[in-house]
């Protein structure tokens, strides 16, 4: 075979549908330019991210080692795929896969592409995709047409686009179901990829579909869109509808979605998409990229007057016979079972069947046939084990396997008799686990592992917490079994830990010359009503003591809780006071020199860092005046989170401010040892001298919480509503974060703020 | 065959009983002091997942990895990206890199005495399925080139070729040579031809 014709283009050119293999064809010429200097790095950014091609950890070309920060001399110096990104930096690509539907087919090539352009993982995510890491930016094309050829695109996989539809994993299969949430899922994702009103956004734009409003798999609340199914009733006939929200999100202050219309026709799904996309196109922010999300422009508007919008602009909206042939098209694909229906003899069973049963198998409305939650530890899979669920999936259930949003593989419609042997097969690939959405399945993003935002290593903490539960779960009360726990390494929420039983995200703390991880425990979420009622932080643990911080909290839990209470009233009812009493003695730090296993992280023996502090640099144990200001920033702020609890919104919404100011005088104070002041100079000075200057953004990386100041300096919310207050009370915390952030990266100030 | 992307691993002997998130702090400490050729970038580790990659030292252009592929663990050099030279040389790159690679996490002091690679069983795989498509012409193909590399190393001693039957898999052998050989000699070898 000549070299023209042995190219993966060639080969596969009769397997990608033509407009697909063009996209791919115009990505590879631009990699080409890019790579010639003819198109702009921040522009060449923007292109690869919608085509799924990420940036990682560590390719602006620096890393500490753990010594000192490293200059890593990738080879092509002079070359950049993005702004302050490596040309040759691996990276992640992210690949679709809408509602979470993967075929054996997909598994596969999945398979062949982590072994052969990754490190031989592929890696499920909280939104139900893929991705592979470690990724050569000119291994893209080809990897792109091998995704293709088996039905994947990657497009809009990134950026500011529509993201991944998601969808309720057992949609179809659901016993709490209204109806099968799927077809209209392929509708949207068909309807809205590449579609020129979703093209203009300043942020992504993420979907999700449930088919009931009790549980939580669909996540709908926190979602830029969402939809819930419900039975409606159109001319006196039942038919299909969906209640519509807007506007939810987590990130660092999550947003609950506002509902938009009720009882909607699921005839109108797309066009009210379409113009949902439209008016979010017009009049979403694009330059203040932190404020850009819908749920800020929904926030902003009112709901009341969004969704007056959103009905002027649906009575202009040129008719497309899309908006219901596609619909049509996809109610006629109907699942089938590879195998007929036979109910599980009872006969003897293979050793920890019944037990991984119990967890791992869930029953379907539909007679003799289950769904098994494969448990995929962190959500990583090796080739060969992708290869051989392909096998399982052909065996057993055909093309209906789906990921879900806690990072596991769902085989949907597997007969109950065929359980033993699927549990067998499962088992000679390491994946017959039990413990399926129990305290030992942890959800994590990934954290300092691989992503540039990481904070705390969240896949380690994550990794351990998943051993432990693991080890102790014939022993755990059925009450702390059912508990969850997810994990952010920054409180940017991929790991989405707002909604969860037991969150933690990663920040850092300082002591004495040295940095810590923390990570903040999240107390109040819950993993129920589409992610309807979010946490809150309460607080900072070093990493290595947040297994013992889960101990003590599930101790108290059993030891204290009343007939039938929820995790939730049990923490809402003793109290965030009484929970940090019982943390205190683990939230203080000891020096480097009698405990130094607390200054690394998880899996990672480096001493921590987030900047290069040398040792010594603040005199030993002198404290700065800016710690004084940081800790009654600590304290005003966890008081401000004890007046939410309580329904005092005012007072909370007071405290939360009180605690932003503090935070500021903490950074005036880096350079002002001596300030004092009252609230309008410490944000007058915060602003002239760090935020002006582009001081204190350059050293978070975001212009987003120094934005929070400002806004709660300019309105202090006299009537506060429980959303307005809730946001207040979690933007003093990432505030709060930020400036520890900025405390432990700044270098010590050359000079004191002029005039002082 | 354009012999790209060459793996190889040399199957562990002694020590795969140590647990290898014990192993994280050398391969961090390699990269602070330069130990292996190439630009190394950081670790990734994969102990939590049945037989995978284990422990990753990610580099450019091949990650090394304490590997628990197929159930034996060994240290694989997995190229990534395509050298410049040609395919012989990229076939005596990936021994002289893995093989020092063994050399030095031997007597790295936490396992000094306690681990020992079989430098007479290895795999080599080609990991590029479109170079390498699966058919028996590429498993000779491989083995064609592999040859004068084997002998040249291992002198004539008796040598068992077994290629990778899955066809879903990588074209690839698995190597078994009768005589003991030491690391020391197969690196000297590499290092002066």
């Amino acid at each position: 075979m000549s070299a023209e014709t042995n190219n993966w283009k060639t080969l596969l050119q009769d397997k990608i549908p033509s407009d697909w293999a063009k996209e791919i064809d115009e990505f590879e010429a631009q990699i080409l330019l890019n790579k010639q200097g003819k198109i702009e790095p921040r522009i060449f950014a923007e292109t690869r991210l919608r085509r799924g091609a990420y940036g990682q950890r560590y390719d602006n070309g620096h890393r500490n080692d753990g010594i000192q920060i490293r200059k890593l001399n990738y080879p092509t110096k002079d070359t950049w795929k993005g702004p302050d990104t490596f040309w040759d930096a691996p990276g992640m690509l992210r690949i679709k896969f809408p509602w979470g539907g993967v075929t054996a087919d997909q598994m596969d090539t999945l398979a062949d592409l982590a072994e052969e352009y990754s490190d031989g993982i592929g890696h499920i995510t909280t939104r139900q995709d893929f991705q592979l890491h470690f990724v050569h930016i000119e291994d893209a094309p080809d990897l792109m047409r091998r995704l293709a050829a088996v039905g994947i695109t990657t497009r809009e996989a990134c950026g500011n686009s529509v993201r991944n539809v998601t969808a309720c994993p057992v949609a179809g299969v659901c016993r709490t179901e209204s109806f099968d949430v799927t077809p209209y899922s392929k509708a949207i994702f068909k309807f809205m990829l590449g579609h020129p009103d979703a093209q203009d956004f300043g942020r992504k734009f993420k979907i999700a579909f449930s088919g009931c409003a009790g549980e939580a798999c669909g996540l709908v609340n926190m979602h830029d869109m969402g939809f819930v199914a419900k039975k409606i009733k159109v001319a006196g006939k039942e038919a299909n509808g969906f209640d519509i929200w807007v506007g939810g999100g987590l990130g660092p202050v999550p947003y609950n979605a506002k509902l938009l219309f009720e009882n909607h026709p699921a005839e109108e799904l797309l066009p009210v998409t379409q113009a949902v996309a439209r008016v979010y196109g017009r009049l979403g922010e694009k330059k203040i990229r932190g404020m850009a999300r819908i749920k800020f422009l929904v926030a902003k508007l009112g709901i009341e007057e969004f969704r007056r919008l959103i009905v002027e602009e649906r009575k202009v909206l040129p008719n497309d016979p899309r908006w219901t042939s596609l619909i049509e098209q996809y109610l006629g694909e109907v699942e089938k079972p590879a195998q007929k229906a036979t109910s599980l003899k009872s006969s003897s069973y293979p050793k920890g069947f019944l037990e991984w049963k119990r967890t791992n198998a869930y029953q379907q409305p539909q007679y003799g046939y289950v769904t098994v939650y494969v448990k995929v530890p962190l959500g990583d899979l090796t080739s060969n084990q992708l290869r051989s669920l392909a096998g399982m999936a052909r065996k057993y259930v055909k093309d209906t396997v789906r990921t879900s949003v806690e990072q596991n593989l769902l085989f949907r419609w597997v007969s109950e008799s065929d359980l033993p042997a699927f549990f067998e097969e499962l088992g000679t690939i390491g994946l017959a686990e039990g413990g399926a959405n129990t305290i030992s399945d942890i959800t994590s993003c990934p954290g300092t592992d691989t992503c540039k935002l990481g904070i705390s290593a969240s896949r380690g903490l994550a990794r351990e917490l998943s051993q432990e539960m693991t080890a102790m779960m014939e022993h755990l009360p059925e009450e702390v079994r059912n508990l969850k726990i997810k994990v952010s390494g920054c409180p940017n929420s991929c790991g989405q830990h707002h909604i969860s039983d037991l969150g933690f995200y990663g920040v850092s703390r300082k002591a004495g010359s040295y940095a810590v991880p923390h990570f903040q425990l999240v107390l109040g979420g819950q993993w129920k009503n589409n992610g309807g009622t979010y946490g809150l932080a309460v607080a900072a643990v070093p990493s290595k003591r947040i297994p013992e911080t889960v101990q003590r909290l599930t101790d108290r839990f059993v030891k204290d809780r009343q007939k039938n209470e929820s995790f939730q009233s049990f923490i809402a009812r003793i109290g965030k006071v009484e929970i940090k009493n019982m943390l205190q003695d683990l939230m203080v730090i000891p020096s480097h020199d009698a405990d130094p296993g607390l200054y690394s992280d998880w899996g990672d023996p480096r001493e921590y860092t987030i900047a290069d502090i040398g040792k010594g640099e603040c005199a030993g144990e002198v404290v700065m005046p800016s710690e004084f200001s940081l800790t009654s920033a600590e304290s005003k702020g966890f008081e401000a989170q004890v007046k939410l609890d309580q329904k005092d919104l005012k007072g909370s919404v007071g405290l939360a401010y009180e605690s932003m100011i503090f935070s500021a005088e903490a950074v005036v104070r880096t350079r002002n040892r001596e300030y004092v002041g009252n609230p309008d100079s410490t944000v007058g000075e915060f602003k002239k001298w760090f935020f002006d200057t582009g001081e204190f953004v350059k050293h978070v990386n975001n212009t987003q919480f120094a934005a929070f100041l400002f806004k709660a300096h300019e309105n202090k919310l006299p009537n506060p509503t429980p959303d307005e207050a809730r946001r207040r009370v979690e933007e003093a915390q990432l505030f709060l974060e930020a400036v520890h952030s900025y405390i432990a990266n700044a270098p010590p100030p050359a000079a004191p703020i002029p005039g002082k | 065959m354009d012999l790209q992307k060459i793996n190889v691993k040399f199957f562990m002997e002694k020590g795969s009983e140590i647990p290898l998130k014990d192993l994280i702090p050398i391969f961090h400490r390699w990269i602070q002091q330069d130990k292996l050729e190439g630009m190394l970038i950081d670790v990734a580790e994969y102990t939590h997942v049945h037989q995978g990659p284990g422990l990753l030292l990610i580099a450019n252009e091949a990650n090394y990895s304490l590997d628990e592929m197929g159930g034996k663990r060994g240290f694989l050099y997995n190229q990534k990206r395509v050298p410049e030279k040609s395919g012989e040389d990229h076939l005596r790159t990936a021994f002289r890199r893995i093989l020092g690679a063994c050399s030095l996490l031997e007597k790295e002091p936490e396992v000094a005495g306690k681990m020992k690679f079989a430098v007479n069983h290895l795999q080599v795989f080609v990991n590029n399925r479109l170079a390498a498509p699966r058919h028996s012409q590429s498993n000779e193909e491989l083995e064609k080139s592999l040859k004068p590399l084997l002998g040249e190393l291992y002198g004539d001693a008796k040598t068992l070729l077994i290629p990778e039957r899955d066809p879903l898999k990588r074209t690839g052998l698995e190597i078994k040579v009768e005589n003991l050989v030491s690391l020391e000699t197969l690196l000297l070898k590499l290092k002066t031809n």
